[in-house]
């Protein structure tokens, strides 16, 4: 009886990671092919393994400066996000008083405004202040992502006991020495999906940076990539080559962590 | 550290100067309306082992919070050595204290829990390390320092809570009910213990509790509180044998001391239909044909094989096997007793049996202001 259940659900597992690998083999093989060959077959292997889309790709995205605007944009958002939002949330789960429940609301309601209805105001402003360009950009990123990275992060604050926050302090810790060795650490696994969910959203985001780089040399990946999009051509075979390059660092990235992502997330049991 | 600072702290540690503690008029109120505790006035001397007891919500939390520097001091000082402490932060009041819930961190040793605080004071790693090894040994917890609190059984946790309380070698120690947690056989090991270890460093602790076993076990005094007041103040014995009211005799003491109600007419107590002889000098004077209430205690209630003016045939309702002896649920005029009796006998409830009610250990009550009549 079990087993024959095991066995069904193994055959819907392999299903299921079928179609999720599906448009990663078009996407890689696709890339090794001439123009003509994709549109003649998409499914089938290239004739010939070449790595010229690659080479002229590589050179037209400026792959490493847009690789570095790329790494260097997220990097320091999220952990700029991380670095405010869980003090943030700290600040507001501790104080109980009623203004930082209006603040907490604020930043929750926050969630809820569209991106495109604030979008144009939002760079005129900037674009006065002369921020329309990485650190602007970086600078919206964190307004962005801090209201739903203070809900997460509040949420786990309010788990942890208060006695905890009283035994550092007694211990003789000031407020930065409680937040930063015992709360902390202690937000390790919503640290982790804060992370990752803000990873995602800026390292793939277009239109944000489409609308705040207009420097050569600044852009992102996905900005990029959509040179290989002109209005009367699609370079197919370039963008599929540059996707499997820009998707690699990622790939590397989740290789590494995976271990510690998985771990930080099962850790959560405090008690 | 080299070897001989280490024995010299061992040393130091084992003859500890200890603190003296001056709480005057302390009050504390939330929005200037309801008041957690009002008038709070004590004086603790050197190496006492003060216990705060009472139901909850009766202020002593939050007295022991004040006295933490964790709650704010409304109005009256607290001063440790002569020192006002009202303005300081916990930090620099030289306390340690231990949570309820342990308040471990969960994310370090065993070990870093309790060095946090040294870390913290900037002390040279091994004196650090002597510390901690030196209350680790205390305590038993040698083995499990390099574990987390969550590999840990309740009563380790607790004592790696106590642990970091040790290290610090602080004046005074604050423990808020840290036993509650615990099942009640551990919970009677770690009330020796905890007691052995005061025996030991000799360190001003002030300990809450809403458990009259731990405070009449482990204290050298009692403080009973009530709706943020404080109803007496003495060592075990004292609030057991001379409580000031009726609330304090029937706080401490389990089971609680039984009350009647009734009159006093010449040498006798009438309740009811029921008339008890009262020892001679055993009532306070002037209280002839006046109401009363009578406390006694469970050990005064007893059963006697000659039948005099002080026993009455009671239905027994209840009787519970102690071992060495039984618990006895009875009714004198519709009013609920409790009594002790030696288990040398057969008893079974429903019986009809005669009890002694011992007057002679007696208190008296005012049945309007509960006050003891002395």
């Amino acid at each position: 009886m079990r087993n024959k259940r095991n066995w069904k659900i193994e055959i819907l597992g392999i299903l299921l990671a079928i179609l999720w690998l599906v448009p990663f083999y078009l996407m890689f093989v696709n890339s090794f092919k001439t123009k003509k060959e994709i549109f003649m077959d998409v499914t089938s292997p290239p004739e010939k393994w070449s790595f010229d889309n690659y080479i002229t790709a590589f050179k037209e995205l400026d792959f490493l400066q847009t690789l570095f605007n790329s790494l260097f944009i997220t990097v320091t958002s999220v952990v700029l996000i991380i670095f405010f939002s869980a003090m943030a949330a700290y600040a507001l789960s501790r104080a109980k008083s009623r203004i930082s429940t209006v603040l907490f609301f604020l930043f929750v309601a926050a969630m809820l405004i569209p991106f495109q209805s604030v979008m144009i105001p939002l760079v005129t402003v900037f674009g006065q202040f002369e921020m329309l360009n990485r650190g602007g950009l970086i600078f919206m990123y964190i307004g962005f992502g801090a209201s739903l990275s203070i809900f997460l992060y509040h949420g786990a604050l309010n788990n942890i006991p208060r006695s905890l926050d009283e035994a550092a302090r007694i211990d003789g810790a000031n407020r930065w020495q409680i937040f930063w060795h015992i709360i902390f650490p202690m937000l390790k696994p919503i640290t982790v999906t804060v992370a990752i969910l803000n990873i995602i959203w800026i390292w793939n985001d277009y239109l944000l940076p489409s609308l705040v780089i207009n420097k050569t040399g600044s852009e992102t990946i996905p900005l990029k990539m959509f040179f290989f999009f002109g209005e009367y051509t699609k370079q197919w075979h370039l963008a599929l080559a540059g996707l499997t390059l820009a998707i690699l660092p990622v790939i590397i990235f989740y290789f590494f962590a995976q271990r510690s992502i998985i771990k930080g997330v099962s850790d959560g049991a405090i008690k | 550290m080299p070897e001989y600072l280490a024995l010299h702290y061992l040393y130091w540690k084992e003859s500890e100067i200890v603190a003296k503690l001056l709480m005057d008029q302390l009050t504390k109120s939330y929005d200037n309306k309801t008041q957690a505790v009002k008038d709070f006035n004590l004086e603790v001397e050197d190496g006492e082992f003060i216990v705060f007891v009472g139901p909850s919500g009766c202020g002593k939390s939050t007295t022991l919070r004040m006295i933490a520097g964790l709650e704010d001091i409304t109005s009256g000082t607290f001063s440790i050595d002569g020192k006002k402490m009202n303005d300081m932060e916990p930090k620099d009041r030289d306390i340690a204290m231990v949570f309820q819930n342990y308040a471990l961190y969960p994310h370090m040793t065993v070990y870093e829990n309790m060095a946090f605080s040294l870390k913290l004071k900037k002390m040279p790693k091994a004196e650090i390390k002597a510390r901690v090894k030196n209350a680790a040994e205390i305590l038993g917890l040698m083995d499990y320092l390099n574990r987390k609190p969550k590999a840990l059984s309740g009563g380790q946790r607790q004592r790696v809570a106590l642990g970091r309380a040790i290290v610090r070698d602080a004046k005074l120690f604050l423990m808020d009910e840290p036993l509650s947690n615990l099942d009640s056989k551990l919970r009677v090991q770690m009330r020796t213990e905890i007691s052995k270890l005061h025996q030991r460093l000799k360190t001003t602790t002030i300990y809450v509790t809403h458990d009259q076993t731990e405070a009449m076990t482990m204290a050298t005094r009692i403080v009973i509180m009530k709706d943020g007041v404080i109803q007496q103040v003495g060592t075990p014995k004292e609030v057991y044998d001379q409580p000031v009211n009726m609330f304090v005799a029937g706080f401490i003491g389990s089971p609680a001391m039984n009350f009647f109600p009734g009159r006093i007419e010449g040498d006798y107590f009438i309740t009811g239909q029921t008339k008890l002889w009262i020892p001679t000098g055993a009532l306070p004077e002037g209280q002839d044909k006046k109401e009363i209430v009578i406390g006694l205690r469970p050990e005064h209630i007893s059963h006697t094989a000659h039948v005099d003016e002080t026993t009455v045939s009671v239905k027994l309702d209840v009787v519970e096997l102690m071992g060495s002896e039984y618990m006895v649920y009875g009714k004198l005029e519709d009013q609920p007793f409790v009594g002790r009796v030696e288990a040398n006998i057969e008893l079974e409830a429903g019986m009809v049996f005669p009890m002694a009610f011992d007057l002679e250990k007696a208190r008296f009550f005012d049945p309007v202001t509960e006050e003891r009549i002395k």
